[in-house]
């Protein structure tokens, strides 16, 4: 039987979107996948996923988002989807400083349970809410330079630089991937277009990747 | 009780279209097109009316519920007696009761209400003032955060350190159900006013509270947000919402490696696996098993 044309993808790319309780993860998700903003979203309640199949890199990449409930509580089933991730974008809020002082303990959490060489992004949200930004772009920008992890700053609402960020993620984790296809054997593109997650090697320790500004 | 019996009478002449459950739970005109609208029907001769609800008490107030559970069961219950019969349904109210001992008890659950919320409001302040929070308030060690911008009401802070474990471990709830609240059934006209969203949050605080194995977790809001709304009295909702949790808090107890409700999906994806193995495996497949295996290529 034939693929229907949103199933034909060269890889498949599985992403979490992570940050604490109210930041927008899921309205990023929702811009991202179907370019909806929801004023009425709910609260998430464990763990909902939604895909979309985008050119990167001259490939036809699916890109499977992964979208967790922020409360602390309920780490104990979404750390077992970070298993497969290649990617993680990490969310905070420019309005409240205690959602960005709250991002060296979602790496930790990343880096507890997660692959050693996952591509994390952090993304400033709510840039739309202008009067009421309380964290810096320079603050988030300099951290984001420490910790190496790219940076930008997102308004789901108005739409802004949501596309690329998941743009720039998913071309971060090609150039991995394609690397990896080239210096070893083993994951090649096939296995990843018969739908399986893939791991990127742990092999190379906790590598810091240089970091990607948005401005 | 007349005055709600009054309202539905008049509203009972009526057919049981659209615009008569409207009136019950109004959406905001702005959220008219993507608001989920309900498939329930008022059916006369099938619905628990008001008049029959009435009906099925005796003189001293014993309820036939066998009688009401068959009307529910066939037709639903009348929105302007749902709250009543709920009490009933969740088990607040034995149908053997009398009028006589269900007013006791109403009144003895209100007054423990009360103290168990003059505790909070005592750590607390801002517990039952009509306003809520949804920035944190403490940290971690019990430290008072002060400089928070969004809240700058009076009576939101907390002044001094905590360090009593338990009360720690409450207040860190806070902002979270506030977090949520903000998020509840938002297209109801309902919710767009404050003290009806410090309800909620009240309810859902004193439970935590009350209930501090259990606490808050996400998703209690959406099983108390009706209770909050049938139930014009706050503890009268609380007592509900108390009823409805006896039966769910397991799914809602959290240790460092699981979810209670996890063990209801286990047996889900064990009876999927029976009645429709190819579905079983295709969400294995694409690792949505209770215990997804992936494949590790490194």
């Amino acid at each position: 039987m034939a693929r229907r044309p949103d199933e034909e993808y060269d890889y498949l790319f599985k992403v979490v979107l992570i940050g604490d309780s109210g930041v927008g993860k899921s309205n990023l998700l929702s811009r991202f996948t179907r370019n909806e903003f929801c004023l009425e979203s709910k609260s998430t309640i464990g763990v909902e996923f939604a895909t979309r199949t985008l050119q990167v890199e001259g490939r036809t990449v699916k890109a499977q988002i992964w979208d967790t409930a922020g409360q602390e509580r309920y780490r104990a089933i979404t750390s077992a989807y970070y298993r497969g991730a290649l990617g993680a974008l990490l969310v905070y809020d420019v309005t409240k400083p205690t959602t960005f002082e709250n991002v060296s303990r979602w790496l930790k959490e990343l880096r507890d349970h997660a692959d050693a060489n996952i591509v994390i992004m952090l993304i400033g949200n709510k840039t739309d809410l202008k009067h009421l930004r309380a964290v810096a772009t320079e603050d988030a920008q300099s951290y984001a330079e420490r910790e190496g992890l790219s940076f930008i700053e997102t308004s789901a609402l108005e739409a802004t630089n949501v596309e690329k960020a998941f743009q720039t993620i998913l071309s971060e984790i090609y150039r991995i991937i394609s690397k990896k296809s080239l210096s070893s054997e083993e994951p090649t593109p096939a296995n990843i277009k018969e739908g399986k997650t893939i791991v990127v090697g742990g092999s190379e320790g906790n590598a810091k990747k240089p970091c990607c500004s948005s401005s | 009780m007349v005055g709600c019996e009054g309202l539905a009478g008049l509203l009972c002449k009526k057919s049981g279209g659209e615009e008569e459950l409207g009136v019950f739970y109004p959406i905001r005109p702005e959220c008219q097109e993507n608001a989920s609208r309900t498939r329930f029907r008022l059916r006369a001769g099938k619905t628990l009316s008001p008049r029959k609800w009435h009906a099925a008490f005796c003189e001293d107030g014993h309820l036939d519920i066998a009688k009401v559970l068959t009307r529910i069961q066939r037709g639903g219950i009348h929105p302007a007696i749902k709250g009543l019969v709920w009490e009933f349904l969740l088990g607040c109210y034995g149908p053997n009761s009398t009028f006589e001992e269900r007013n006791q008890i109403r009144q003895r659950r209100r007054e423990q209400y009360s103290i168990w919320k003059a505790e909070c409001k005592n750590l607390v302040p801002v517990i039952g003032s009509g306003k809520f929070i949804t920035t944190p308030i403490i940290t971690d060690d019990g430290q008072p955060i002060t400089d928070s911008s969004t809240n700058n009401d009076q009576g939101v802070h907390v002044n001094n350190a905590v360090s009593d474990k338990k009360a720690i471990q409450w207040m860190l709830l806070l902002h979270q159900i506030g977090l949520d609240v903000v998020r509840t059934d938002r297209t109801l006209v309902f919710y767009e006013s404050e003290t009806n969203q410090a309800k909620l949050w009240d309810v859902l605080a004193v439970y935590a509270w009350v209930d501090s194995d259990i606490g808050y977790v996400q998703g209690m809001n959406d099983i108390c947000s009706p209770m909050v709304i049938l139930l014009e009295n706050e503890a009268d909702a609380f007592w509900c919402f108390d009823r409805a949790m006896k039966r769910l808090r397991e799914n809602f107890r959290c240790s460092a490696s699981s979810i209670g409700v996890q063990a209801q999906l286990s047996t889900l994806s064990q009876v999927i696996k029976t009645v429709d193995p190819k579905l079983h495996k295709h969400l294995a497949d694409v690792g949505l098993g209770v215990q997804p295996k992936y494949v590790l290529h490194i």
